[in-house]
């Protein structure tokens, strides 16, 4: 009998001591981790828009030089809420592309589009969280690799192609990741879903913004 | 110096140390840690980041566990290490988030991946369980150190054929053709069972021999 209200003794300081050192751990980091993403949005849309800022002075850059604009529309069967941050300045537009729009091989992937005025011209693309595998699909992320949307349209769709020669490439055309042509493929759906909804809800809400 | 290293040659602490790197090597003799070794060996920068990551989170339950051995009901202990390794594992991956962001982001999956690696729970139940904090921490330190090696050394042949870079650094000249095979999970086993067969002939190794 002792042996069993030892274990649960155990047992039970274990459980209570773990929690109690994650709810810890939660209480003490959770803002600190919201700041951090809030920044690293905020940097992304900034370096996208070209606007000189440095971390001491983020937020206000922000504020001063984007205008945020929010819609509501319907996708699928659902009701979602989509952001475009616009620069006050040259009138580029980023736009957020997430879940909402596809997913990757092993997770979501969620970023930054970021379109010249005419909405059309790809800017910069940012990868804010993705779970790719490390290597392979994960290379989505890459500076290296997602400069290579830079320049390119959505005219005709973007397309992701494999074993694509760059010289050769139309432009809406890029080269497929080396060894992970799921990733591609699905980064492909993503963005061309996105980028569509985006556009009709811009076009759709041009007078309220005039 | 020749009566060093024999005295040297008798202390539990080296015995321990050379077990954990060279003769019970965790990937090529336990063939531990094996599905992560087989994942992320493709980059050499990912085989350091897992391979100081395991490193770290070995040496780190194992003290804990050696500190609390003689308090583990044995009917509970595979429960106990699960829940001492997932909770350290989450919250250093909780503050590297908070305070380290750049590097969290770096690190990406690797930290979550940890709680899975086998070596981790292999060590616990093996070794730390059944020896004071001190000992705990030198084969924490060795087994990982050992995973490391086998890593580094499997990453640096994939990632030259199959990127002609190492560290990123283009090393195999323009004219390389990239061997794709070894980006992926085939060439991880090409590459890590040549490694295990070296290893085990180096030491004459049998699997249920003396």
């Amino acid at each position: 009998m002792n042996k069993y209200v030892r274990m649960l003794s155990f047992v039970a300081v274990l459980g209570a001591v773990s929690s109690g050192l994650l709810t810890g751990a939660k209480y003490l980091t959770d803002d600190l981790i919201d700041a951090n993403a809030d920044a690293l949005l905020k940097s992304e849309i900034l370096t996208a828009h070209e606007v000189d800022f440095n971390f001491t002075n983020i937020h206000d850059v922000f504020a001063a030089e984007t205008t945020i604009y929010t819609y509501d529309t319907i996708y699928g069967d659902a009701e979602i809420s989509l952001t475009y941050w616009q620069d006050n300045t040259t009138d580029r537009v980023t736009i957020q592309f997430g879940p909402t729009f596809g997913g990757g091989v092993w997770g979501p992937i969620i970023g930054l589009l970021s379109l010249e005025s005419d909405f059309n011209t790809i800017v910069r693309i940012a990868i804010l969280q993705q779970e790719e595998t490390p290597g392979l699909g994960g290379v989505v992320a890459t500076r290296t690799y997602l400069d290579q949307f830079v320049g390119k349209t959505f005219d005709e769709g973007l397309e992701i192609i494999k074993g694509l020669d760059v010289s050769a490439a139309a432009d809406n055309e890029v080269p497929a990741i080396t060894g992970a042509t799921r990733t591609s493929n699905q980064f492909q759906i993503i963005l061309n879903n996105a980028f569509t909804t985006h556009a009709s809800v811009w076009a759709d809400n041009a007078e309220s913004r005039a | 110096m020749k009566k060093f290293f024999i005295r040297l040659n008798y202390t539990k602490g080296f015995n321990v140390l050379k077990k954990g790197f060279w003769l019970e090597n965790q990937v090529a003799i336990a063939v531990l840690g094996i599905c992560s070794s087989l994942a992320i060996t493709n980059k050499v920068e990912n085989a350091i980041a897992m391979g100081l990551g395991v490193t770290f989170v070995v040496m780190a339950s194992s003290a804990l566990i050696a500190l609390i051995r003689n308090f583990i009901p044995s009917q509970v202990r595979m429960v106990t290490y699960m829940v001492i390794i997932s909770s350290f594992v989450i919250i250093v991956q909780m503050f590297l988030k908070a305070y380290f962001p750049s590097l969290a982001n770096q690190l990406g999956a690797y930290v979550g991946l940890i709680i899975t690696n086998c070596i981790v729970m292999g060590r616990a139940e093996a070794f730390a369980v059944k020896n004071p904090v001190k000992y705990a921490l030198v084969d924490g330190f060795a087994s990982g150190m050992g995973y490391m090696i086998v890593l580094l050394a499997a990453s640096t042949i994939r990632e030259v054929l199959a990127f002609g870079t190492f560290l990123n650094i283009p090393v195999m000249g323009e004219g390389w053709v990239p061997w794709t095979i070894m980006a992926l999970a085939p060439g991880g086993f090409f590459v890590i069972s040549l490694f295990v067969w070296f290893i085990r002939d180096r030491q004459q190794y049998v699997e249920g021999g003396n």
